[in-house]
This record gives C-alpha cells, sequence and structure tokens, in this order.
C-alpha cells in the first residue's frame, strides 16, 4: 500500500501524520496571512518594498555585496603568494612535467643525502 | 468587575500604537531619549508602543532632527511608504522649528516644512516624560483619524449599495 507506514530501512514514518502536520500547518500560515494590514494602497509606495527611504534598486548586482569582500585583506595582503602560484601554472603538460621530475630529483636527492 | 475593567482599558487605548523612528538630521540626543522611554524605568512598551524596523508596520513617524537636505526625499519616501491613518510625532527643538539650526545652509527647514506634523514635542533633548505625553496625544490623534476613516468608508459602501 502506497500510504500508511513507511519503512525505510532506518525506521518508519506515518504517512497521514505528516499530511495532517502539514494541513495544521498550511491553516496556521494562512490564518497569520490573513491577520496582517490589508489596508495598503496598492501601486503606491505603500505596496513597495523598505529600503532606507531609498528608491529599490531595479538591478540587483547594484546592492549585491560579494562574499569574497568578506577576506579582501586576506587575498590581499597574500597577493604576492598568489601571483607566484598563477605564473606556474601555464597550463602547458610539459611544464607540469618538468616540476615533476625536479621535484621528484630534489627528494630523491635529499633522501639518498 | 474584571469586564469594566476591560472595556475602560479599550477605550483609552483600543489598539497600540508602533512607531517608526526616522533621524532626519539629529544630534542623536533625541534619539537618545526615544530609546530611555523603553527602558525599563520609563518603560513605554506597557502601553503597547514599540518601535518597528519598517515603516510599513507603523502607525506613527517619529522625527528627530531638523530636516538635512539629503533626508528631505528620504523622509517623504518614508512617510508615503506608511499605511493609512498614520500621524507624525515630532521630538526635539531642532525637528520642532529649526532651534539654532534655523538658518542653516544644509537644512530644507523644520519637518512642518516637508510632512503634515501631528504632534510636537519640544525640549533639547525632551525628557521621556515629554515624548510619553506626546505618544499619547497622538494615540488620540490617530484613533480620530481612524474613526474618520471608517466612517467614510461606510459612506462609500451605502453609496455603493444605494
Amino acid at each position: 500500500m502506497m500510504l500508511g507506514t513507511v519503512q525505510s530501512g532506518f525506521g518508519y514514518w506515518n504517512v497521514y501524520a505528516w499530511i495532517v502536520f502539514f494541513a495544521l500547518a498550511a491553516v496556521l500560515v494562512f490564518y497569520f496571512r490573513s491577520a496582517g494590514r490589508s489596508d495598503y494602497k496598492v501601486g503606491t509606495y505603500q505596496d513597495e518594498i523598505f529600503y532606507g527611504g531609498n528608491p529599490v534598486p531595479k538591478d540587483g548586482d547594484e546592492i549585491a555585496v560579494p562574499a569574497s569582500s568578506a577576506y579582501w585583506g586576506f587575498t590581499e595582503a597574500l597577493s604576492p603568494f598568489y601571483k607566484l602560484l598563477l605564473s606556474l601554472h601555464t597550463g602547458i603538460a610539459s611544464d607540469y612535467v618538468g616540476y615533476l621530475v625536479v621535484t621528484t630529483a630534489l627528494i630523491s636527492a635529499l633522501i639518498v643525502l | 468587575m474584571l469586564k469594566m475593567d476591560l472595556a475602560k482599558t479599550l477605550e483609552i487605548l483600543p489598539r497600540s500604537i508602533w512607531v517608526f523612528l526616522c533621524n532626519s538630521g539629529s544630534c542623536n540626543g533625541c534619539d537618545i531619549e526615544v530609546v530611555a522611554t523603553l527602558t525599563p524605568r520609563y518603560d513605554i512598551e506597557r502601553f503597547g508602543m514599540k518601535l518597528v524596523g519598517s515603516p510599513r508596520h507603523a502607525d506613527a513617524l517619529l522625527v528627530t532632527g531638523p530636516v538635512t537636505k539629503y533626508m528631505t526625499e528620504r523622509l517623504k519616501h518614508i512617510y508615503d511608504q506608511m499605511p493609512d491613518p498614520k500621524v507624525v510625532i515630532v521630538v526635539g527643538n531642532c525637528g520642532c522649528s529649526g532651534d539654532v539650526f534655523y538658518k542653516s545652509y544644509s537644512l530644507d527647514g523644520p519637518v512642518d516644512q516637508v510632512l503634515p506634523v501631528d504632534v510636537y514635542v519640544h525640549g533639547c533633548p525632551p525628557r521621556p516624560e515629554a515624548i510619553i505625553e506626546g505618544v499619547a496625544k497622538a494615540v488620540l490623534k490617530l484613533e480620530a483619524l481612524r474613526e474618520s476613516l471608517d466612517s467614510k468608508e461606510a459612506d462609500v459602501a451605502d453609496v455603493a449599495q444605494s
């Protein structure tokens, strides 16, 4: 049977209980929604998003602050190191094979010596 | 007995007043006094008044300070965003009259030259008791506005029915 108690392999849950729960939650949501103010004049400023008294920007990018701003100082302080790493990443396979050979030779020399 | 007290309370304060605070160029002195009215010493929340974060939830706009040129349009915008009925309370001498900054180059004047003001609370800064009195007057004015709006709506409904 589709409905009823469902065995999940890790336990069970009752479908009817969840349907009743969602119905109750929906009733509550609609009740709170209907209890809000409905006397706004549609199409005026009363119907507009509050943006600190400023006009609401149409383009979201105007107000977006990228997450990278949070660690701008960190990346700025380490920028010489990042530049070096970027210059090493040429995208040419022979360069990478060269780094592998040189690194292997250095480590081998350290082990032997 | 309980019913009578409840009726009396509801008659005095049928609905609580929610206030949006806007500093239109104040030195922050008035804002500190407004915050003092919310502290346990004065506890204006026992009358139902509270500050809200959006003018769309507010019944009253409380303005502190004279209106600087930068704030004029923003203040009008905030006022326009409040649902009807609404009242404007001005707290402090600067907002009421401009006070010592009256002739300043950077001002568009006291608040009543930008918005229709309902209640003036004088003082530099006014004491919390004065602000509470101003809010009480605003509640009375708001109730009168609410009743007139309701009667207008009833008239419109009657006309539509007939």
